[in-house]
Order: C-alpha cells, then structure tokens, then sequence
C-alpha cells in the first residue's frame, strides 16, 4: 500500500526554509567560504612568522649598532601585558575589587590580555597586590588562545575550536583565523580592543610547583606585581 | 454558525423489524453548542444541592443543664459542671463541645443555605452542552454506556416508541435497537450500597442506563418506568441532572423522532431564537474553529510568517576539543601553516647543525694544524735558545 503524505506536510515541505535543496546550497557555500578562510590562514600565517622573526633580527641588530657606537639602545616600552589574578574574592576592598571586574579578572587564576598606557598602568598600581602581570611573548600569547582560548559567543563561553567561529565575529576586523588573532593581540594593533573582547578571560590552572608567597611583591622574593619577562615562565606552568 | 450550515442527517430507526425507507431528519442546532465541561460542572453542583431537605441538631441539645464553673482552686478544670448531688451526673462536665453529654461545636442549623440559584442562561448553557455531549461518541463511551451495537449515534427511533404500553414490548424494542447491553450493565451491578443510606431507605445503588425522551407520552412512561437503568424524559423539560449525571456529560440517549425535531424549536440556533426560551439563542463558542494546528500550518498564515530563523547548531553544543599542542589534526584545523612551519624549523635546525659542524671541524682543524706546527718549532729553538734569552734578561738596568 503506497504510503500517503499528508496534504499539510507536503506543502510544509515545499513551503519550507530547511528544504533538501536550500540546506545543499547553504551547505555548499560554507565549504567554500572554509576552504577560502583556510587558505587565508595559511598564507597569514606565513606572513606573520617572517614577521615575527624580523622583528628578532631587528632588534639585535639595533643593539649591536648601538654597541659598536658606545651608545645604548633603549627598547621601546612594551604595549602588551599578560595579567593573572592571584588573590582570591575574599575581603578585597571595593576600589580594587571595581578594577578587578573592570579587568574581566573575578575569580583566581583568571587571566587577560591588556593594552599597557598610562591609564591602564594606573590601574595596574592599585590591583598590584592581587594580580601578577608581565610582559608575553609570541609563543605565550599563541599558547594561550589555542590551548585556553575561549570565544565569547550568544554571551557564552565557547571553545574555539575552528576558524570559521573566528571569522563570523571578526571578520570586519580583518581578522579571520586563528594567527590573525595571535598577531593582533601581539602586536597589539587597531582592532586590539575587539580582538580582546571576542576572548574570554582565560581560566588557568594554579601554577605547577606553586608560588612562594603571594603576600609579597615579586621584587621582594613574592609573587604579585610586575614580573616583566618572567610572566612567561609562569603561564607555562599554569597553562 | 457558519460551520453548521450544513447540517448533517440522522437516520431515524423504526421500533421493531425492517423497513424499506429508512427515513432521515436533519440534526439540530444544539448539538453543535460548544461543550463546556466546566460550565456544566458548575451547573450541576449547585443544582444538585436544590433537592436537599434541612437537617440540624435539636436547638436544645447539650443544654438542658444549669451547670456552672466551680472557678479555680478547687484542683479541677474550669469548665462548667452541673449541680446538685446524689447522681452521678452531678459534678460532671457540660456544656462544652468536649464534654461528654454536652452540645456540640456550632450547632447545625436549619437555617443553612441548602439551595442555590443559579443564572437561567448558565443553566441553559448546561443543558445545551450536555445535549450535545450524547452525540458524541467518545463521550457516551467514557460515561461507561455500552454502545458498541448501535446503529448510530446520536440514536432516533420512530415515534412509535411514544405508544408502547408494556415493558415487554419497550424490552424487545431495546433488544432490537442494541441497547440492551446497557441495561444489562445495569442489572448486573446493582448493589446494596455502601455506608449508612442503606439504612436509611437508599439500600441499593444503581447505574445509569439509558435515557428515552419524547415528545408525547402515550404509554412510554409506564412501558419503560420498571426497566432497571432506563429513564424517561419529555423533552420539554430535560434535566441537567439527568443529562449529565455526576456532572459527567455523555449520557446515552434514545430520543423519538418527534422529539429530536423539537430541539431545534426548543434551544434554537444562532440565527433563530428558542421558541420557548424567550430571547435565548443558543450559546456562542470562544473558538469556531479549534483546530489550532490546522489554522497556523493553512497557507494564509504561512504566507505571513517571517522566514524561521536557523538554528545555529554550528557551536551549539559544547564541543570538548583536544589539545592542538598534542592533537596535529586540531592544531591544523586552527593553524594550516602549522605543519609547514614544523618543517621548515626542522630544516633550520639541520641547516644550521651543518654550518655548526663545518665550523667546529674547521676550527679543530685549524687547532691541530698549530699544535702540529709547533712541535716543530720546539725542535728548532732548543738548539739555539741561550743567546736570545741573554737579550732578554739586560732589558732590566736600562
């Protein structure tokens, strides 16, 4: 016996949205668009490792230049910093509990990427005691975003777990792949502020071998403030 | 309503025996009066309250004393206790609803409202929607009515059954029709009641069997008044309670053909008031056409709507990712480059491995050039050295 449709299901059907044919159209398009955003990404990231090594060279040749001279070469300031919270919330006074949230840092071992000018290093003075910050380098910043790198996606934290997520929301910023976003957060550029916002404040583990004494400032033998270079050493063993 | 213009026919069945033209009637507006459980629920449960008779507690029960409080200090509870002596009710309790012979806690009163009005229309409602509950077939059947063997639903019989004297011949007549088995239900559960009324002139409890309305009553009260279940009425006054019994619609029905004719002139329709219920019309539904599904997937409000909006189940779900530093498929996902730049490191490395090696072995080379060189210079300077070293040594004075 010939099973019959239903008379509302078959114009359902050719009525429909999700059709056979559209999805196959749609599902078309997007292999096109990955195969176009992997294919961005490869040559990007090639792009950026001479970059990045350049950069190395650069700054070695600088320096002996300066040397031969009998002059100094002063390093420009670094733009980027890497900062990790290391108080818990218990009876943290309101000023910088404000500029702990302002931060995106609420819980402990949490950790952001932030532009350093003089305001920000403001801020940085007063959460001083609570965080330890420092300067990251390339393979730090890369570690991060592909190993703890979570999207902020319909306000919920999402792994990234592929390109195409990147290119949905930052897209407009030229950034399509995941390179794109290590180099703009690196080097921080002109999309640094939305490069930032798209990731979620990273959530580290407490650091192998753990810390000496988080009460005193690194300066003293202690943990919290500016630990400059030695902020990479410290993700590695809190990634 | 314009769902009802076109009215569906009922046959209407003879008594006894085949005929050749079965004749057939138009069914009446009220069976397509919306049906209102609610309504009729609330309907019946006041109306049945109108049969009660006052009952109450003698005004002077628990009374009849003078008891009074001996007060405190006597080692006893306070409550009034009756007078006197030389009995053994003296010293008792009383008075109290927790005394032993005294009134009770608010004495029933006669004057209790045992009776309740209810609006005509609402009452009308009622008996509309109950009317049109029998003809629905599910409805009858979740009443309990066995009404597997009919012919149809709702079910009209010739005006014939009006005439019929003996309950033998209303018997046969339901025997023919297939109600019957009805009746039998009934017969076969009849019990003594459960609880006090058995005492009290209620001992056996009945089902309900199936109803017979007519128009005319030319015997059919006395054939059918002792068949146990079965009830009559005319349909002038058809009865909520009797309609719905329990407030549970679906009572089986067996309506004569002039009977089922005068439904339309006694509740109307929509168009056409009652002919006996001044200004009633018969009850409107909320929703005329309640096929909710049928409505929204019609092609007028399909046309309207908006495209659906997709679901993005692109990072829907919570996707567990490994780690790209220990999965190459995932890092490669995510970098394209990856592997390249793994090869081209490597090839760095071995680069300069080479270079590094070309370089120690030249230096080591070189090394052991000069020591073998100077070996032979040793040789040389042993022989002649003394006349240098003189030199050396007058440097001093000067």
């Amino acid at each position: 016996m010939s099973k019959q449709v239903p008379e509302t299901i078959k114009k359902q059907v050719k009525r429909s949205f999700n059709s056979k044919e559209v999805k196959k159209e749609k599902n078309e398009k997007r292999v096109k668009l990955l195969k176009e955003i992997q294919s961005k990404a490869f040559k990007r990231a090639e792009k950026y490792e001479k970059e990045y090594l350049e950069q190395e060279q650069k700054l070695v040749e600088l320096k002996q230049k300066a040397l031969k001279e009998g002059s100094f070469y002063r390093e420009p300031e670094p733009k980027l910093a890497f900062i990790i919270r290391i108080r818990g919330i218990v009876g943290v006074p309101p000023k910088p509990r404000k500029i702990l949230q302002l931060l995106r840092l609420r819980r402990i071992y949490s950790g952001v990427f932030i532009r350093l000018n003089k305001s920000s290093l403001r801020m940085l003075h007063f959460i001083d005691p609570y965080v330890t910050w420092g300067y990251p380098d390339v393979e730090t910043v890369r570690a991060l975003i592909y190993k703890r790198g979570h999207a902020r996606v319909n306000h919920q934290r999402k792994i990234i777990d592929s390109n195409e997520m990147i290119y949905d929301k930052l897209q407009k910023y030229d950034i399509v792949c995941m390179e794109d976003l290590v180099h703009e957060i690196y080097t921080v550029g002109k999309n640094f502020k939305h490069a930032n916002s798209f990731l979620w404040a990273f959530k580290l583990k407490p650091p192998v071998g753990g810390f000496s004494t988080v009460k005193k400032s690194f300066v003293n033998k202690g943990e919290h403030g500016n630990r400059e270079q030695y902020i990479n050493t410290l993700v590695k063993k809190m990634i | 309503m314009t769902t009802q213009q076109l009215r569906p026919i009922v046959s209407v069945f003879p008594i006894k025996g085949k005929v050749k033209t079965i004749k057939q009637v138009p069914l009446p507006s009220v069976f397509s009066a919306p049906i209102r459980p609610d309504v009729v629920r609330f309907v019946h449960t006041n109306m049945a309250k109108n049969n009660r008779q006052a009952h109450a507690v003698s005004t002077t029960a628990g009374e009849q004393t003078s008891a009074t409080s001996w007060g405190t200090g006597r080692a006893v509870a306070r409550i009034p206790r009756v007078k006197g002596s030389g009995t053994g009710r003296s010293g008792q309790a009383a008075f109290g609803n927790m005394c032993r012979g005294g009134r009770m806690y608010a004495p029933k009163k006669v004057w209790r409202k045992w009776h309740r009005k209810i609006n005509t229309n609402q009452k009308r409602y009622a008996v509309c929607s109950a009317i049109a509950a029998t003809a629905v077939t599910p409805l009858v059947m979740s009443r309990g009515h066995r009404v597997n063997k009919l012919p149809e639903l709702p079910l009209v019989v010739s005006d014939q059954l009006q005439s019929l004297t003996k309950t033998r011949q209303a018997v046969k007549f339901l025997k023919f029709i297939g109600a019957y088995r009805d009746v039998e239900k009934v017969i076969r559960t009849k019990k003594t009641r459960v609880g006090q009324g058995k005492y009290r002139n209620r001992r056996h409890v009945l089902r309900k069997g199936p109803m017979v309305v007519y128009a005319r009553n030319l015997g059919i009260k006395k054939a059918f008044r002792n068949i146990p279940g079965v009830e009559t009425a005319s349909v002038y006054t058809l009865n909520l309670l009797k309609l719905a019994p329990g407030s549970q619609m679906g009572r089986f029905i067996i309506w004569t053909e002039s009977a089922f004719k005068l439904l339309e002139d006694i509740y109307g329709s929509w168009e056409k008031p009652s002919k006996f219920k001044s200004g009633f019309y018969l009850p409107r539904p909320v929703m005329v056409n309640t096929d909710v599904e049928r409505i929204i997937k019609s092609d007028q409000v399909q046309t309207v709507l908006r495209n659906r909006r997709p679901r993005s189940r692109k990072y829907g779900k919570k996707i567990q990712r490994a780690d790209p530093y220990e999965d190459m498929s995932v890092m490669l996902k995510l970098n394209p480059y990856y592997k390249t730049k793994l090869q081209k490191q490597k090839e760095l490395e071995e680069k300069n491995k080479e270079e590094r090696k070309e370089i120690v072995d030249k230096s080591r080379k070189e090394y052991e050039d000069w020591l073998y060189f100077s070996e032979e210079e040793e040789e040389e300077e042993e022989e002649g050295s003394d006349e240098d070293r003189e030199i050396e040594v007058l440097s001093d004075e000067n």
